[in-house]
């Protein structure tokens, strides 16, 4: 049994190829402006990865994402919330509250004892917290992510940055940069406000533990840091790419939709 | 057109061809901004009464001259409608302290400029107590009969408990019919769409009453034919206050969770309860109005929670969903309790915050979705 999961997201698209219960490909990419092209590109990378050279080998394949429902070869689209959490609970099944940071919004899941998604809260109003506000931030400290990440890690002491709002801590940032304040310091700062955002969060949900992160800002170990010190307990990672979590979670939903119909079938 | 067909159109726009008709006869109409007004009392003035809506604004950029962004966007919408003249259609103007948006909307409907058509437009705001109780009973039958008299010096008419009794017998009868349909819902196919129930509830208020009843009945007896809707994958109660754009539920019924019913107040809250056709017409239209299914801007949060908690046994609902217009206080509250309850009881439930105008539709088909699965994946 093959199968795959496609998440088309804001600004990546990943794709997992999955045989009998084990990942045996993955891919992540960049967005393209159009989610269909996005999810033909991952899924043609992830099937060459796997071996395989074309769709029609795949026994069932579940989207999800922002783009799940213009992905033209998918057979049923499920919603990331659930995604999320059926890959995570698969890697660690000790896991309860999943905190999933995309580029466009940021997501906390929060699972029962069976792996169900019994709440889930969202901010998707605003930048505020986002991969996008990060990268913002970044961009306006001269960083690449990465470096954004270990500065943070480096810094002495926490500039706070008081706004939430990603247009006004922009200015603030600029702000600071012209006080002469250290790049290293102002980076905590940043992910200090984030976090604060995040635990308000985690703890709507009703911050269970096990606590994980998954999505691309899972990466970004100057945030977790600042995240861990906050919720005050362990974040735990999962032992996949933490941006591939969804992904992997619909080639479950995937697998199991197939076991269902071939029970059906031969109950029949 | 079948008259299903016909009962779908005038939630689309602001006014339709049975006001213009109306119009046409010199019949006048009067807008109302709220389920606490009674329209009986319109009705037995010989007028039209008209639940007021914002259909069709794109924009609030006038209405915000007055409005603030803290006010909430369908009383920014209405106002901006208002201000370019779209309410045209309307002979006066009656609304309440339902929140501080609406009452603070209708001081720029009374100090704004807004571009009213006749002088002078008839303009009042009633009061309306919050408790529920007698003597809330008894003080607004004084306040109904204050309303009655002054539409009478306002339009020279004269309305009499004849006519009072009569209207409340029309009236009633629109609600029966309205329940019937609502009846029809707890089947375990229903004949019609949670989209097509708000747009005919909808049209209950946009048309003459007796116009209205005519079209239910008919409609009801073209639902015994049409085969009901099977194929979804959970049946939803949707609550919450102001909702008027049917395309908002059709967006959760395309993702496969049926509407059955709701606590809506372009819904069950609108209809639910009859007035006492024997009494004294001031006096049980009093009664009817403080003691009916109430809006969470009474102090009566413990029946309203029984009367949710019996809808979702009635209708077999396996979800609640409950949408709010951002900056709503009545509904943040409200809102807030019912998931509580929800949650104690094992109910699936999940609020949804909204705008006016549909905006972030990927969002929110993400959040319906998810709970969704989360009720059966």
């Amino acid at each position: 049994m093959i199968v795959a999961g496609c998440d088309v997201g804001s600004t990546t698209g990943k794709a997992v190829i999955m045989k009998d219960h084990t990942i045996a490909a993955y891919t992540i990419m960049e967005c393209k402006p159009r989610p269909e092209e996005t999810a033909r590109i991952a899924i043609n990378e992830a099937m060459e990865k796997a071996g395989l050279s074309s769709v029609e080998e795949l026994d069932y394949i579940v989207g999800t994402g922002y783009g799940r429902l213009k992905i033209p070869f998918a057979n049923d689209n499920i919603s990331e919330i659930t995604c999320h959490g059926v890959g995570a609970y698969w890697l660690r099944n000790s896991v309860r509250t999943i905190i999933d940071i995309g580029g466009q919004d940021l997501k906390v899941i929060g699972l029962d004892d069976s792996g169900r998604v019994a709440e889930f809260v969202m901010n998707d109003k605003c930048a505020a917290g986002t991969g996008r506000f990060l990268e913002n931030m970044a961009r306006v400290l001269g960083l690449t992510l990465e470096e954004l990440s270990t500065i943070s890690l480096k810094a002495t002491k926490t500039t706070a940055i008081s706004s939430q709002c990603s247009v006004f801590a922009e200015s603030e940032v600029i702000t600071l940069l012209n006080l002469g304040e250290e790049i290293g310091n102002i980076a905590k700062g940043i992910h200090e406000s984030i976090a604060s955002r995040l635990s308000t969060l985690v703890r709507r949900v009703g911050a269970r533990k096990d606590i994980t992160i998954a999505g691309g800002c899972a990466k970004n170990a100057g945030l977790i840091d600042v995240l861990e010190k906050k919720l005050d307990t362990d974040i735990i990672r999962l032992p996949e790419d933490p941006q591939i979590i969804g992904a992997i979670g619909a080639a479950l939903l995937a697998t199991e939709k197939l076991e269902r119909s071939a029970s059906l079938k031969s109950a029949k | 057109m079948t008259a299903l067909e016909e009962l779908t159109k005038p939630a689309d726009t602001l006014t339709n061809p049975h006001i213009e008709r109306w119009k046409e006869k010199d019949g006048k109409v009067i807008g109302y901004y709220c389920t606490y007004v009674p329209e009986e009392i319109i009705h037995a003035a010989g007028m039209l009464p008209y639940r007021m809506r914002a259909t069709g604004s794109t924009n609030s950029e006038l209405g915000d001259l007055y409005a603030s962004h803290l006010t909430c966007t369908f009383c920014r919408h209405s106002l901006d409608q208002a201000m370019r003249g779209e309410y045209k259609f309307l002979d006066g103007l009656v609304a309440l302290f339902s929140c501080d948006h609406i009452r603070r909307m209708f001081d720029a409907w009374r100090y704004g400029k807004i571009d009213l058509p006749h002088s002078p437009f008839y303009l009042r705001c009633l009061s309306v107590p919050f408790k529920v109780d007698a003597p809330a009973v008894e003080w607004m039958a004084g306040e109904l009969d204050r309303f009655r008299r002054s539409l009478e010096d306002h339009f020279q008419v004269t309305i009499t408990n004849e006519a009072l009794r009569q209207s409340i017998k029309t009236c009633n009868e629109k609600r029966r019919l309205l329940r019937s349909l609502y009846e029809l819902r707890k089947k375990e196919a229903p004949p019609v769409t949670g989209a097509e129930a708000l747009a005919i509830v909808i049209a209950g208020s946009s048309m003459p009453v007796e116009e209205f009843n005519q079209l239910l009945k008919q409609m009801l007896g073209e639902l015994e034919g049409r085969d009901g809707f099977s194929d979804y994958r959970a049946r939803l109660l949707l609550a919450g206050g102001e909702l008027e754009n049917p395309a908002y539920i059709r967006l959760i019924e395309e993702l496969g969770g049926l509407v059955v019913t709701d606590f809506l107040c372009f819904g069950v809250r609108d209809f639910w309860d009859l007035v006492e056709e024997d009494s004294e017409p001031i006096a049980a239209l009093a009664k009817r109005y403080i003691q009916r299914v109430s809006c969470p801007r009474m102090i009566d949060h413990p029946r309203r929670d029984k009367f949710v908690r019996d809808l979702v046994k009635e209708f077999k609902v396996d979800g609640v969903i409950i949408q709010r217009l951002k900056f709503c206080d009545n509904w943040g509250c409200e809102g807030t309790m019912t998931q509580w309850e929800a949650k104690k009881d094992g109910i699936p439930c999940m609020m949804l915050e909204r705008e006016y105008l549909m905006s972030a539709v990927g969002q929110m088909r993400t959040r319906v979705q998810a709970f969704l699965e989360t009720i059966r994946r």
